[in-house]
């Protein structure tokens, strides 16, 4: 049996593209604006085939977010249906019916009722639904997870706003521009967290 | 609609961040150059926050669901 979850501990399960990088922003302020940990397969250090790895990574986090909102065919000539996204969560639906008090795993959509299309069998599973946008992620967040010290939606989409402005920035000193690729990932995630740090609750209300 | 999970694990603290997130010391620099420039642009940012209603609204939101 592996070692107890990380209780502020997030798996991101979403997609790696270049459109989708706002909302991973968004996720990522918005996490930490909840005084949660989120973590990316992509952290990882390789070695380990990569299954095993997010395998590992599902199981030492205590929640999960699954973003199905990019399911449809890539714009690539071979287009193919983007399988990765739904086959861990598949994995994280396993290991929590096995482990019930290990693990909370969310779904998020952008379109309401799209789920019952791409995915009937999560059929009475609450999706939430961020519209393919930063303040949605940001509202669906505030919706599905809260905690004393974390600060007003507007407060976040704010802070959000700062940090993808500085999205760039983070690229250029990490010499890429990929921002999932670790490095950035990291920075994003030690600008977030000390925005977050600056704008919590520091007295809440008992 | 599921009912909001209550987070009550404390707060991270500066260390334990930098744990989760290492980084190098170039980007310290340049994280902490984004939090002053960030202070700068939001200099009532620390005290807006403090003695807000907010999480006891929030309280009562997850207690009525």
């Amino acid at each position: 049996m592996p070692p107890l979850p990380d209780p502020k501990g997030v798996f991101l399960n979403i997609p790696y593209d270049q459109e989708f990088s706002s909302l991973y922003v968004a996720y990522i302020v918005g996490l930490c604006h909840l005084g949660l940990i989120p973590h990316l397969a992509s952290e990882l250090p390789g070695g380990e085939r990569r299954l095993d790895r997010i395998f590992k990574l599902i199981q030492s986090c205590r929640y999960s977010i699954h973003d199905l909102s990019r399911v449809e065919l890539s714009v690539a000539p071979t287009a193919v249906p983007r399988f990765n996204m739904p086959l861990e969560l598949g994995m994280t639906i396993t290991w929590q019916k096995l482990h019930p008090s290990r693990h909370n795993w969310y779904v998020w959509e952008s379109e309401r009722h799209r789920i019952q299309k791409s995915a009937s069998d999560l059929d009475g599973t609450d999706a939430n639904i961020h519209d393919g946008t930063p303040e949605g992620i940001l509202r669906e967040l505030s919706n599905a997870l809260w905690h004393d010290h974390m600060p007003s939606v507007p407060k976040m989409i704010d802070n959000y706003r700062f940090v993808h402005n500085n999205l760039n920035a983070i690229l250029l000193r990490n010499g890429t521009s990929n921002p999932y690729d670790r490095s950035a990932f990291m920075e994003l995630c030690r600008i977030s967290t000390a925005l977050a740090d600056l704008s919590r609750m520091t007295k809440p209300s008992v | 609609m599921r009912e909001p999970i209550h987070i009550t694990t404390p707060w991270p603290t500066p260390e334990e961040w930098a744990k989760y997130y290492p980084i190098s010391k170039e980007s310290e620099k340049a994280v902490q150059a984004l939090v002053d420039e960030f202070k700068a642009m939001h200099p009532n940012r620390e005290d807006e926050t403090v003695n807000s209603a907010e999480p006891e609204k929030r309280r009562k939101r997850a207690s009525a669901a």
